[in-house]
């Protein structure tokens, strides 16, 4: 499969300080990258640096195969974006706003802007100021301008910011549609960890500049770590007898009992089977998988790296 | 071409319907207005007393006669000075706008080159400027008709006009570096401080009589009758700090990082 994104080595200071490091990706066509990282990261500065916005210190960036660097201006024909918080015109409304983006898109039909407010929905605002916009508003015209001139490639730095709940699943729906039905790649970041294992078919964790781990969303429930919490009429009897039959059992945090083992997460039965028999019916039973938010600070921590 | 088109057409938008636009135009209303309050003042200087501080300003400034040639040498003055400011001004908001608005990401990543954006918004800078110096010439001749000074001829009006061109396309030519600055400072304040100090500088030179060979005194030695000539010196250093402005601002938007 072609690329469409592809870093190497790509290293940014500002300073001394080095907000990327070495970084090299590849975004193949189609597919959805969350790129995921803590405030302060490197995710913004990664899109900037992916957008020409700001030149790397060293390392290159390439977009449907083209360097990225200052006179190569076709490959944003194809290439709609988000930078973190959107800002458009104050003075403007959004229909004015947007029609600059068009124009400057040399797109000819002059029906995409009408047709990008009513799949934003922002028919009611569309002849609002920008500034008397809500941040929701706002933050669905940023998209709108990302999104006007069907691009083959998105890049959005945390679109779902300032949405209300109805909004995010909203756009993550567009977004599914876009890459799944459309072909559009899309390389998303956002610290909304769980939002983003719910539709990115690949994930790669950024901390402190540097590309940690890169892992298909497929594989993601393979690393994900399960726990069986289960609790018992008499609680220590349980933990006696768990303990007999080889099973490390202890208290969560929530005062419930946990067993980390793998068979215990794949055969709860068993477990469930000797409480029974024992005399100690579990009152409560039920398997837990880590979420992307936890698997994320763990791989962290693991890596050495302070959260 | 089409870009360039697109260009002009939407830095035309974000001025038109912008406050500051309207703010700029009355600015350059009231400003021959005042002057020709001076002018009225000194033609009936009885009134001076009763006016205080204008009536004051009137007889310091030394306007001679109320007639049109003083007064089209007052407009080239104020036209020279107020422009520097006034000019500066606008070229710090076209371009400091788009950082101080969070704008500048939007424009950077389209197809659409950044040089032709950066001429788009110089084009809109002159022609926003040129019709703010028609609007001061224009209504300094309404008002001087009103207020009815001595000395009128249709030839005067052209003669001064053409001067009045010339000064106004020499201050305009200065709105460059204040543009670069706009970029470098990311914002109004840093062109700003640029303009106040270049406005010093150019007090400071003509004293010293420098003026001839600081770009931003030579509108208005200029705009005054003197004894110092502006020679082809002159009129070089003015394009080399335009040709500078516009060729710094230029690669200070394809090269530079933007934040």
């Amino acid at each position: 499969m072609t690329d469409i994104i592809k870093t190497e080595n790509l290293t940014k200071y500002f300073g001394k300080v080095r907000a990327v490091s070495d970084l090299s990706i590849k975004v193949r066509k189609g597919e959805i990258y969350g790129f995921l990282g803590l405030n302060g990261a490197g995710k913004t500065t990664t899109i900037r640096l992916l957008l020409g916005i700001i030149r790397p210190s060293s390392g290159v960036s390439f977009i449907f195969g083209k360097q990225v660097k200052p006179g190569i201006n076709d490959i944003w024909n194809k290439t709609g974006y988000l930078v973190e918080i959107p800002y458009s015109y104050p003075d403007l409304t959004v229909r004015e706003n947007l029609e600059i983006i068009r124009r400057l898109r040399s797109i000819n039909e002059k029906d995409v802007v009408d047709s990008i407010i009513t799949k934003l929905k922002l028919g009611e605002h569309s002849d609002k100021l920008v500034k008397n916009l809500s941040q929701g508003n706002a933050q669905r015209l940023g998209l709108a301008k990302a999104f006007i001139h069907n691009p083959e490639l998105l890049i959005l730095d945390e679109p779902a910011n300032g949405l209300d709940p109805a909004g995010i699943v909203e756009i993550r729906e567009l977004l599914h549609d876009l890459a799944y039905n459309k072909g559009v790649t899309i390389f998303i970041s956002s610290h909304i960890l769980d939002e983003i294992s719910k539709f990115a078919s690949k994930i790669g964790i950024i901390h402190e500049g540097r590309l940690i781990q890169e892992i298909d969303t497929e594989k993601l429930g393979n690393l994900f770590e399960k726990r069986l919490l289960l609790n018992s009429i008499n609680n220590k009897s349980a933990i006696a007898l768990l303990i007999k039959n080889n099973y490390s059992v202890k208290f969560n945090e929530d005062g419930i009992l946990e067993i980390k083992s793998e068979s215990a997460c794949k055969n709860p039965e068993d477990v469930a089977t000797l409480l029974v028999n024992a005399g100690l019916p579990p009152t409560l039973l039920k398997v837990e998988e880590e979420d992307l938010e936890s698997y994320f600070l763990r791989t962290i921590s693991m890596k050495g790296f302070n959260i | 071409m089409r870009n360039m088109l697109a260009a002009i057409w939407a830095e035309y938008m974000k001025i038109r319907k912008s406050r500051i636009f309207w703010i700029m135009l009355l600015f350059f209303i009231f400003i021959p207005f005042m002057m020709a309050l001076l002018m009225f003042v000194q033609k009936y200087p009885e009134l001076s007393s009763k006016l205080g501080m204008i009536g004051t300003k009137a007889t310091l400034l030394r306007l001679g006669e109320a007639n049109w040639p003083n007064y089209f040498g007052l407009l080239f003055q104020t036209s020279a000075a107020i422009g520097l400011i006034g000019f500066g001004f606008i070229t710090s908001w076209v371009f400091g706008r788009e950082y101080a608005d969070y704008t500048i990401k939007d424009i950077l990543a389209l197809p659409v080159s950044r040089s032709y954006i950066v001429i788009a918004k110089f084009i809109l800078v002159i022609v926003w400027c040129l019709l703010l110096s028609f609007i001061l010439f224009a209504f300094g001749i309404i008002f001087g008709r009103v207020i009815d000074l001595s000395d009128w001829s249709i030839e005067l009006v052209f003669r001064s006009g053409y001067k009045y061109l010339l000064i106004t396309l020499l201050t305009v030519s200065l709105c460059t570096p204040v543009a670069f600055f706009a970029s470098f400072g990311r914002g109004y304040l840093l062109p700003i401080g640029f303009v106040i100090l270049t406005l010093i500088i150019a007090n400071f030179t003509g004293l010293v009589g420098l003026g001839p060979y600081f770009p931003w005194a030579i509108p208005g030695i200029y705009s005054v009758p003197s004894d110092i000539q502006l020679g082809t010196i002159s009129i070089l250093i003015l394009f080399l700090t335009c040709i500078l402005g516009l060729i710094g601002t230029i690669i200070w938007w394809r090269h530079a990082d933007h934040k």
